[in-house]
């Protein structure tokens, strides 16, 4: 996408368009991810993910390796942007989006007829919470208690993750 | 009036705050785990009601040792001597004749003559280690038909024709002392009470409102795998691969063996059998779930019909569970994977 | 005002539609979260852990706790082990480690005993599910 061109006197780095417009949903992302942090949830760990409706939006406009950018992207902003990063948060939400984006690169070539935004919204949304559900039972709280918590965050993954699906379902056919 | 609803609810909730006068202790007899439950006595009568259980526990024990000298081990002596008698209590007379018919009710599976092979297997000791059995040595022990007809009572005396008889009543005495417990229980107007012999339970009344409610242990889990309920005068007993066993070479041998093969039994996990009251409830609890432990799969219904068991469950593996008609309503599931692998059967 | 607003937003042909994939996705997912909910929710978590020794009560723990609990009994020391919320037996004198082999436990009512050594361990929760243990 960017491309440096070097010559004797500075290193310029031309942007296209497209960048410009991937940084916006960047910054877009974070926007979401920061807001969602700032709102209390009733249940710890419990959250919409709204963030992740750029996430799958890039996914489709722009290819998986853009969407893995974008998602990395965000969670390494926010944290620094909130504070904290390498905090027990920080590592959750890192853990939760690499497995989220695992689940995305398997599921992506899942044939388009059959399977919408809906279906990766809610396949990333499980990925989601099992990356998170690894680091808290390895390691915040070793505490078979943890089992208690399992199937309220499936439950949630599920309802956020095809509200997610169906709201980035509306904007990828509200474009075209 | 308003005074008047005011002394009530403090009535009631002097009445509700009230502890449940429930005693409990567990001892270690008969080489295993003795649980008594007491409800609605005070502590101190409980205490010493419950002690004296435990002591008669005891004497029965060391009396019917099976390997260890005892009352038991003399008449044993006797018998390899063939013809040789030896004087005997009223009431070891008594077992030995009960027991006999109700190894004949059984066809001879449930057999406390084949003490000479529980001990080739080795499980004559407290603790016991895997062994390779001595193939001859069982075959000759089975061949030379230890049964309980071969042994004679005369004039308070005891002799066998067969010098192979040597009686071992493991599967018989925890039930009778469940039975002699009751009857101490009712002698000193103790209305409200639990037994439990390792694992081979009595119950006496109710748990205040409620009946005694007893856990069945699921055979590969430390979880109870069912509850249900135990009612006044009610016993219940199970026989398992997983209370005394070794394992050679991936393989499992308990102690329950199969007189007629002279090997443990290997095709079940565990059969639980529920006796309503009568006067040898608690020994039939034990002995009852033998024949029907060791019965070849197909016949169970009737071997439990045989022995007069209505209620039964039988847990052949994790994927079949067989429980009676009578017994599918008065059981209550804990687990779910056994729930979904029950065939009820009709006796 | 309110009306008109929810006679678009349902009567609008651009609300996303769900694909074949997706209502399988769905539906599978949700016999998930409910088979998720029979299976973590079914049991009964202990909070507290009873441990004795021949006819005696050793004492009442809370499983709360990461601590190593060394009891002696006829046959020499066992040691048994709660963490968090669990608990088991980590070593014992016994010959066969039945007690050893059962492992972890963790719900109310669950029961582990070494019978050589004489030691029993009893979980207990808000209420007994049962008031003795056949086996």
């Amino acid at each position: 996408m960017t491309h440096s061109i070097i010559n004797n006197k500075s290193i310029h780095i031309s942007t296209t368009a497209e960048d410009h417009h991937i940084a916006k949903l960047t910054a877009f992302a974070i926007g979401l991810h920061i807001l969602e942090a700032v709102i209390p949830s009733p249940l710890p760990g419990v959250k919409p993910g709204i963030a992740n409706i750029v996430t799958l939006y890039v996914l489709y406009e722009y290819g998986f390796a853009t969407a893995a950018w974008v998602s990395l992207l965000r969670v390494f902003a926010s944290s620094l942007l909130l504070g904290q990063f390498l905090s027990p948060t920080f590592i959750l939400s890192l853990s939760g989006a690499l497995m989220s984006l695992g689940t995305l690169y398997l599921a992506q070539h899942l044939p388009k007829k059959y399977f919408s935004a809906i279906t990766l919204s809610i396949f990333a949304a499980f990925g989601h919470i099992t990356g998170q559900l690894i680091i808290v039972r390895l390691w915040l709280i070793p505490h078979t208690g943890v089992s208690y918590l399992v199937p309220v965050f499936a439950l949630s993954a599920l309802i956020f993750g095809l509200i997610n699906g169906l709201i980035v379902s509306k904007l990828l056919t509200s474009n075209h | 009036m308003r005074l008047f609803l005011i002394f009530i609810l403090g009535f009631c909730l002097v009445g509700c705050t009230k502890p449940e006068p429930l005693y409990n202790t567990q001892s270690y007899v008969f080489g295993t785990l003795v649980d008594i439950t007491i409800f609605g006595e005070p502590e101190a009568r409980a205490q010493e009601i419950s002690n004296q259980i435990i002591h008669e526990f005891q004497s029965l024990h060391n009396r019917l040792h099976a390997w260890r000298p005892s009352e038991l081990m003399t008449i044993n002596h006797a018998f390899r001597q063939s013809s040789v008698a030896v004087a005997i209590q009223p009431d070891v007379a008594a077992m030995i004749a009960d027991a006999t018919k109700l190894s004949i009710q059984s066809k001879g599976t449930f057999n406390p003559a084949i003490g000479g092979l529980i001990e080739a297997w080795g499980f004559h000791h407290d603790e016991f280690k895997p062994i390779k059995v001595d193939e001859n040595k069982i075959s000759n022990l089975v061949k030379a038909n230890p049964q309980m007809t071969d042994i004679i009572i005369q004039n308070g005396k005891v002799f066998s024709n067969n010098p192979s008889v040597q009686l071992d009543l493991g599967g018989y005495a925890k039930g009778y002392a469940l039975d002699i417990a009751l009857v101490y229980l009712h002698k000193h107007g103790v209305k409200n009470a639990l037994i439990n012999i390792g694992g081979n339970i009595i119950a006496l009344g109710k748990h205040g409102e409620k009946p005694w409610r007893v856990g069945i242990q699921h055979p590969r889990k430390p979880n109870a795998i069912a509850t249900l309920d135990l009612e006044s005068g009610w016993a219940i007993g199970t026989s398992g691969d997983y209370q005394r066993y070794f394992e050679l070479n991936g393989k499992r041998y308990c102690h329950i063996i199969d007189p007629a093969t002279g090997y443990p039994v290997q095709n079940v996990q565990a059969v639980t059998v529920l006796i309503p009251p009568k006067n040898n409830a608690g020994t039939l609890s034990d002995v009852a779930s033998k024949p029907i432990f060791i019965a070849k799969p197909e016949t169970r219904a009737e071997v439990a019909k045989a022995m007069e068991v209505e209620n039964f469950l039988v847990v052949e593996s994790a994927n079949k569970i067989l429980v009676s008609t009578a017994m599918v309503k008065r059981i209550t599931w804990l687990d779910k994977d056994a729930a979904n692998h029950v065939v009820q059967i009709q006796p | 005002m309110l009306q008109i607003m929810l006679f678009k937003f349902s009567h609008n042909h651009n609300f996303p539609k769900l694909l074949v994939g997706d209502w399988l996705i769905v539906i599978t997912s949700f016999v998930l979260v409910i088979f998720m909910f029979q299976q973590f929710w079914s049991f009964e978590h202990a909070s507290k852990l009873k441990i004795r020794q021949g006819n005696q009560i050793i004492g009442i723990f809370d499983l709360n706790q990461m601590r190593e609990l060394h009891i002696n009994g006829p046959m020499g020391e066992s040691i048994i082990v709660i963490n968090h919320g669990m608990v088991r037996f980590k070593q014992s004198p016994c010959h066969n480690q039945y007690c050893v082999h059962q492992g972890w436990l963790s719900h109310a009512g669950q029961v582990a005993i070494c019978l050589p050594n004489q030691i029993s361990l009893q979980l207990m929760g808000g209420k007994n599910i049962y008031d003795s243990l056949n086996y």
